[in-house]
């Protein structure tokens, strides 16, 4: 049987059912369901063993049923006939037992053999674990069902799970999942249900899936990182003058109790080295280096440290770290690897914030919901919001080239959201409740769909960075002048000079026409489209001699050019159902599109979705304009109006239809033509008025743009089961982290409610983990290890932290307030508790604290004994030695060869574009070696072409939050530092850069190359060994070349890639 | 909580061989809050250095030649009668929705099919010479796989998961059980001239350490980046390195017996030997004129895809753990033909087919076949109907892959396909399970080889696969 033609079956089935009733062969098989004993099948394999429990009348039955297919029924009518003859002639019992029978009968012989065979070997009640919590060895377990809901419907194969799991249909999982039954078999059970599912009585209890158990309460009272954060007590430790703040006290007495010494203190060239490149990612200068050992007046180190807080490459070293945690990168990967426009203005946000000290409260709101605060910051020197830029992390990751799955892709897409989320701020691997509650943590599913919600509410935009305020005026201006000119050319015109709205075909549906005053259900961003609908839009389109009146209606419009062209902004509609074939757009306009976004969808591309996009270049005439949606039936989507500069947009209709677009682009008034004959004076006018307007314009400037969060229709989310978006469960309401005690957040009507989640995250009451989870980033970052060592799973399988007080006292201090209040009233001793260690979210007084303590000042060098009792240096008995990451090498590189522009923020720089570096999207040029001297922050990250030198020292694949790179020590490091072209050409600069001083000796250029590398002195050996080498070289050292190679080899010292 | 095992470091790193053993083995130690007690049992000696494996293994390098952009199952491996029978009509099934969403009508192979060897398998006009060793080969036609997306079907065939991110299977395999050349690195991608989409990142090591990273060589003298000097000659290079060593000295002085140092010294040496080792592996010369012949050395059209493949061979010589072969670049596509499919998959089949059988027959000739497995495979199908009027879209739901070598069945196929050819409907395959058996031929259980990070013990088959025990000799 063709096994995809069923025509004949289903054809005949009905039949074969109408007969039912009478079906009885009775004498043949005498067999009460109790024999059968145990409604437990005898798993996993069917067997002859089986049989024999049942006694002849089964074998009886096999002779006579077991080659009993439904095929050969189909097939052979006179079979059937034969077979209904038999059965005529034998019965007498009720109808129902008799269906019973050989319904029992028909079971036992087709159907219980053909589950043990193919099913059971997964879904028994005996599996462990009974896959997907479905069982099929009980009737009622089966009617139950599993995880996806009832495996069957008595009577309708059609509508049960079981057969389109069988028949790989309606999204169910395929079954089994080692291939598809031969067509046989899948139509045996669909009979089998199409009876009604016979069964034999239950004897025995009823199988009832066991649940898994997950108890929230249980895991959050286990776990140490729901717990409040505490307020430890500094610890009393025998060697006090060692501690120079609360810090040393806790990583002391954890030495001593250990028996362990800490490190002697490190020298102030070790020091101020290390401490530089921790805070701004550069080796300090010579002349800071002799003003740190040349300043003996007490302090000198805090001074240091206050200078490097307050440098701007403070920000850029930080935000590198800060980076990694929100997987940055500026293109799209996959296959086009396609440019992610804005991407960079992100890292910039990121790189001010830092550099202002944004309190870290603050930083993690402007992130989640920075679109939607009430007061959000504004860029001190240029005005635009900052707040909005924060948001930009949530659109960093990876984007599918025309996703076949548009929903899989959306679930994909939140997914990856959620997971840097969980991460990045809370230190929670939250993915990992997506399919299922979370195995170890306090995380159920229903959490992460909660999570979910929010994003399902979210959507994304590219966010104008101007400033409204100093726009302003010059936007009232035109405003005036456009509602000025607008009575102007009514007055000049008939009345009735207006296009009658547009009638709407039969069958479709309105879903607009701009009727209201203001964008009721639409979010107008940027300046274009105005506080809301113009009634009665005019368009008067200059001419050579005259102008041309336009686009004419009486009606609302949505009208982004009717102030002028040279605005932009974006109108959104609210977010709908697709339920007909087409979209029916009445819009006039040029150098602008409408965007229809489906599940999320943003990157819209040929082949499948090129027609969700459609650019306007119709001119000022309204007409309509069809998008065919007939794919996305069913899909949620909403409309964008795009108005991105030069150009204009206005729409008056917006209708549902399952017809295509009527053809007349809406009827004209007989005497339209006439009415656009204007009065001379009425054109002098008109030519004043634009000339006026064009010299506004001047002031009005292009705006870069950032990527960013828009807030769009309230939804909750439905759990998906087992994480299939083709299984949904419940619906979750929207609200944070049930663990942390947390109510819904959000009601369906006023957006997204990210607001809310973002102020619970940050609130420390309700939160411990978001101080916990910084306040360890930043002493990964100065330590070389976490307390938790682990610093983006502080969960079960985390590690726990090595100084678990330590931690809380820092949370502690992190966020409590750093002034005492102004209030005179505060009692002493109140006051005392605004202690100096207090940071107020700050995160360079956390710096502070840390690289003022002791702990952070001694020594790398290994002491044997120590190193015996702590290898793992987990009570910080010793400084680390460190690697430096990817990017503090290259940035070095150029800082000692002199290379380096230290030019701040601004569009990245292409990467250079090794012969090595291949592949669908890349660039058609590329960058310079040297990455025109930038630091390589500013280098453009392409998904799919990152620079092989920062790869080689383990720059991390931007595909989720990574709070602790890995440090490796491969091969390609070394041939990058002994041969890639960038390092020879830098020593060569740099080689350049040391002979241009004709009269300097070469001991004195050694000397200065030490400083300049290594912040000190070269000793005596080093001294005569360069030297040696020099004279050795065949131009000696009055050759560059020679100069070229040592300043090469000290690039490869180890000193220059290790920080002590 | 993981604690690391307290280890003598020094004590360690003084045992291992020093060489490249040493070094990754501090790389590891590096990260020995996450690594050390990861480094798969029996980890006394490098990681990067062989390891025994979880049980006894029947291959000990693995070819994998990834044929890129999804050749068309009922075009090559998979005959299907009925596309003959119904061309050009209306295909009588449901279809999936397919990557251009342009079905078009059944569309015939436009190749004959013809039994070879004893086993009489069928394979079509494409590889008539890899149709002569089909009798090593096992034929797997129903193997299925999870996206019609070329990127995610990338990753998802290297990395079992079909995003950006996760250890390619190559890494997996060197993280497990090291490898055995010393100078060489252990996974090894040898790019003809295409890169698949998703690019490099088909063979990251994601999550695991940089160590067990795919190297990407290209063909010709240079394989290598900052492999060669450039215009340093390498008396030049011996007199800096000689410095180098020299004042390197200061350092460990003032940090005492420090490994991260020490690893790094090691590393240079390492990177030395590869300047030389490198090339001569890429050194084709000494081949006889036999074995070039065999290879399709002397045919323009197979030269490059020839000499990656013989240099694959001299890799598994030298106890390379994983090579994978990129496509050569035809003139047409990829195996991508959206259309033009007689003309493009002739020239990509014909640009392969005679090295592939070169390879297989020289590693059989020298007892090496048993010993590796050579892995054939697209990232997916593609469709029995035709896109447009001569092109075949994207299809995961059925296609055929075959195995061969390091014990492995030959001259069997194994499952099938619907009579369109469409889906995989009898012993499916999955990725996972493809996973899972590879690593079992190479000795381990792939539910034991895991990595913990983002909070659970990751696998290269993650929560799924089966090893194909049908498939193995």
């Amino acid at each position: 049987m063709d096994p995809f033609n069923y025509g004949s079956f289903y054809g005949l089935c009905p039949r074969l059912l109408a007969f039912q009733p009478i079906l009885c062969p009775i004498s043949l098989f005498p067999l009460p369901g109790a024999s059968i004993g145990s409604t437990i099948l005898y798993a996993p394999r069917y067997n002859s063993h089986t049989l024999q429990s049942v006694g002849v009348t089964m074998r009886l039955t096999n002779r006579h049923f077991t080659n009993w297919s439904i095929s050969e029924i189909v097939g052979s009518v006179p079979k059937l006939a034969l077979l209904l003859a038999a059965i005529f002639v034998c019965g007498n019992a009720s109808a129902d037992a008799i269906q019973d029978k050989v319904g029992l009968e028909f079971f036992e012989t087709k159907i219980r053999p053909l589950l043990a065979e193919e099913c059971l070997s997964c879904h028994s009640v005996k599996s462990k674990p009974i896959q997907s919590e479905l069982a099929l060895d009980e009737r009622n377990a089966i009617l139950h069902g599993g995880s996806r809901g009832a495996a069957i419907v008595p009577g309708h194969p059609e509508k049960s799970l079981l057969v389109s799991a069988l028949r790989g249909r309606n999204g169910a999982p395929d079954m089994p999942p080692k291939g598809r039954l031969t067509e046989q078999k899948i139509a045996l059970i669909e009979e089998w249900i199409r009876r009604g599912a016979p069964w034999p009585a239950v004897t025995g209890s009823v199988h009832s899936t066991p649940k898994a158990a997950f108890n929230l309460q249980d895991r959050k009272s286990k776990h140490w990182v729901w717990k409040p954060i505490s307020h430890p007590t500094v610890p009393q430790v025998k060697n006090r003058a060692w501690v120079k703040n609360p810090i040393d006290a806790f990583i002391l007495s954890g030495l001593e109790a250990h028996s362990l010494t800490p490190a002697p203190a490190a020298d102030r060239r070790t020091l101020i080295r290390r401490v530089t490149f921790d805070l701004i990612g550069l080796p300090p200068t010579t002349a800071e280096v002799d003003a740190f050992l040349n300043d003996t007046a007490p302090g000198a180190y805090e001074r240091v440290v206050d200078r490097l807080l307050a440098s701007p490459h403070y920000g850029e070293r930080w935000g590198r770290h800060w980076l990694d945690l929100v997987r940055y990168a500026e293109t799209y990967g996959h296959e086009g690897d396609y440019d992610k426009p804005g991407a960079y203005q992100y890292r910039d946000y990121v790189i001010r914030a830092l550099n202002a000290d944004v309190p870290y409260n603050q930083f993690v709101q402007e992130h989640v919901a920075g679109d939607l605060l009430a007061n959000p910051r504004h860029n001190p020197a240029q005005g635009f919001n900052e707040s909005i830029l924060g948001t930009g992390f949530w659109w960093l990751g990876e984007g599918t080239h025309s996703p076949v799955d548009l929903l899989q892709d959306e679930a994909d897409r939140l997914d990856n959201q959620i997971d840097v989320f969980g991460k990045a701020f809370l230190g929670l691997t939250m993915g990992c409740a997506r399919c299922h509650d979370h195995k170890f943590d306090a995380i159920s599913t229903r959490d992460y769909y909660a999570i979910a919600g929010f994003l399902r509410s979210s959507r994304y935009q590219l966010t104008p960075i101007e400033s409204p305020q100093q726009m302003q005026a010059t936007i009232d201006s035109l405003d005036r002048l456009a509602n000025d000119r607008d009575e102007l050319l009514r007055r000049a015109l008939p009345a009735q000079a207006a296009h009658a709205a547009p009638s709407i075909p039969s069958g479709a549906t309105l879903f607009e026409d701009f009727s209201k005053k203001s964008y009721a259900g639409w979010t107008a961003t940027g300046q274009a489209f105005g506080a809301g609908p113009r009634q009665g839009a005019l368009r008067a389109v200059p001419t050579a001699a005259s102008f041309r009146v336009e686009a004419v209606t009486n009606s609302g419009a949505a009208d982004s050019g009717f102030l002028s062209d040279r605005l932009h902004g974006v109108l959104r509609s609210r977010t709908f159902t697709i339920k007909n074939r087409h979209i029916l757009y009445h819009v006039a306009g040029t150098g602008t599109e409408i965007r229809l976004i489906v599940s999320g969808l943003q990157l819209i591309q040929d082949p499948i979705y090129g027609g969700l996009r459609i650019s306007l270049s119709g001119g000022d005439a309204l007409h309509w304009v069809s998008q065919d949606v007939s794919k996305w039936i069913g899909y949620r989507a909403y409309i964008e109006l795009v108005d991105n500069g030069p150009g204009h947009l206005l729409a008056d209709r917006i209708l549902f239809s399952d017809g295509d677009a009527p053809s007349e682009a809406g009827a004209r008034l007989a005497n339209f033509e006439e009415s656009r004959k204007l009065s001379s004076e009425a054109v002098a006018d008109l030519h004043a008025m634009d000339a006026r307007r064009l010299d506004l314009e001047k002031s009005l400037s292009d705006p870069p743009r950032g990527l960013a969060m828009a807030d769009g229709t309230g939804e909750n989310d439905r759990v998906h089961i087992r994480g299939s978006y083709k299984s949904l469960g419940s619906e979750v309401p929207r609200r944070f982290l049930e663990a942390l005690g947390s109510p819904a957040v959000a009601r369906p009507d006023d957006g997204s409610g990210r607001l809310a989640l973002a102020r619970a995250m940050v609130a420390p009451t309700q939160t411990p983990l978001v101080p916990r989870v910084i306040v360890n980033r930043l002493w990964l970052h100065h330590f070389g290890e976490g307390i938790v060592r682990t610093p983006d799973d502080f969960g079960v399988m985390g590690q726990k932290p090595t100084h678990p007080e330590l931690l809380d006292w820092l949370a502690d201090n992190f966020i409590s307030a750093s002034n005492p209040p102004s209030n005179s009233n505060v009692k002493a001793g109140a006051a005392a508790a605004f202690s100096s260690n207090a940071c107020g979210w700050s995160l360079k007084k956390l710096h502070r604290l840390m690289v003022l303590s002791n702990t952070y000042r001694m020594s790398s060098r290994i002491e044997p004994k120590s190193e015996q009792s702590d290898p793992t240096n987990r009570f910080v008995h010793r400084m680390p030695v460190r690697r430096l990451e990817a990017e503090a090498i290259r940035d070095a590189v150029l800082a000692v060869s002199g290379r380096l522009d230290t030019t701040l923020y601004g569009p990245s720089v292409m990467p250079y574009l090794s012969p090595y570096m291949e592949g669908r999207g890349r660039p058609g040029t590329s960058g310079p070696l040297d990455g025109a001297g930038r630091r390589s922050v500013y280098i453009n990250i392409r998904r799919n072409f990152i620079p092989l030198f920062l790869l080689a020292f383990d720059y991390p694949v931007p595909f989720t939050c990574i709070g602790r790179r890995s440090t490796s020590n491969v091969p390609a490091q070394a041939l990058a530092m002994m041969n890639n072209p960038f390092i020879l050409e830098q020593s060569e600069v740099w080689a350049k850069r040391i002979t241009a001083d004709k009269q300097a000796t070469t001991e004195e250029r050694i000397r200065q190359m030490y400083q300049t590398a290594f912040s000190r002195p070269p000793d005596s050996s080093e001294l005569v060994q360069a030297t040696a080498f020099l004279a050795q070289q065949p131009g000696g050292s009055g050759a560059l070349e020679s100069w070229t190679d040592l300043c090469h080899v000290l690039f490869n010292v180890k000193e220059f890639l290790f920080l002590n | 909580m993981r604690i690391a095992r307290p280890i003598n470091r020094r004590e360690m790193l003084s045992q291992a061989a020093n060489g490249f053993g040493a070094v990754a083995l501090a790389a590891l130690l590096q990260d020995r809050a996450f690594g050390a007690d990861q480094i798969p049992a029996a980890a006394s000696q490098s990681p990067m250095g062989p390891r025994p494996s979880h049980f006894p293994a029947k291959a000990k390098s693995v070819i994998f030649l990834f044929m890129d952009g999804g050749p068309s199952q009922v075009d090559t491996f998979d005959p299907k009668p009925r596309l003959a029978k119904e061309n050009g009509q209306k295909i009588k099934m449901d279809v999936p929705p397919t990557q251009f969403d342009n079905v078009g009508s059944v569309l015939k192979s436009p190749w004959e099919f013809k039994p070879y060897g004893k086993s009489g398998i069928p394979v079509s006009e494409l590889f008539p010479n890899v149709g002569q060793c089909v009798d090593d080969l096992c034929i797997i036609r129903s193997m299925v796989a999870d996206h019609s997306e070329h990127t995610n079907a990338n990753y998802f065939m290297h990395s079992g998961l079909g995003m950006q991110g996760r250890p390619s299977m190559g890494a997996w395999a060197t993280y497990g059980l090291g490898s055995v050349s010393q100078d060489l690195p252990g996974f090894v991608v040898l790019h003809s001239g295409m890169i698949p989409s998703g690019g490099v990142d088909c063979f990251t090591s994601g999550f695991l350490p940089a160590t067990f990273q795919g190297s990407l060589f290209r063909a010709g003298r240079s394989p290598v980046a900052d492999l060669e000097l450039g215009e340093v000659t390498p008396e030049r290079q011996r007199r800096m390195m000689g410095l180098m060593r020299g004042l390197d000295g200061h350092m460990m002085a003032k940090a005492g017996p420090e490994d991260k140092l020490e690893a790094s010294i090691s590393n240079y040496e390492l990177a030395f030997r590869m300047q030389t080792a490198v090339p001569e592996l890429v050194d084709i010369k000494g081949e006889s004129e036999a074995t070039r012949k065999l290879y399709g050395l002397d045919q323009e059209h197979t030269k490059i895809y020839g000499q990656q493949c013989l240099v694959a061979r001299r890799m598994v010589e030298r106890g390379v753990r994983f090579i994978e072969l990129l496509c050569p670049a035809v003139g047409a596509d990829r195996w991508d033909q959206h259309g033009n499919l007689k003309e493009g998959h002739e020239k990509n089949a014909a640009a392969v087919d005679v090295p592939i059988a070169g390879l297989l027959i020289d590693l059989k000739s020298r007892g090496l076949l048993d010993s590796t497995l050579v892995v054939w495979t697209g990232e997916f199908g593609r469709t029995p109907m035709a896109q447009g009027s001569n092109g075949r879209d994207h299809n995961p739901f059925g296609f055929s892959m075959w195995m061969a070598g390091g014990g492995i069945k030959g001259g069997t196929v194994y499952g099938a396909t619907d009579d369109y050819g469409y889906y995989a409907i009898e012993n499916k395959v999955t990725v996972h399970d493809m996973h899972a058996t590879m690593l079992h031929l190479l000795g381990m259980d792939h539910k034991r080889l895991t990595y913990r990070f983002s909070g659970r013990d990751m696998r290269l088959t993650d929560l799924y696969g089966e090893v194909v025990h049908s498939i193995l000799a």
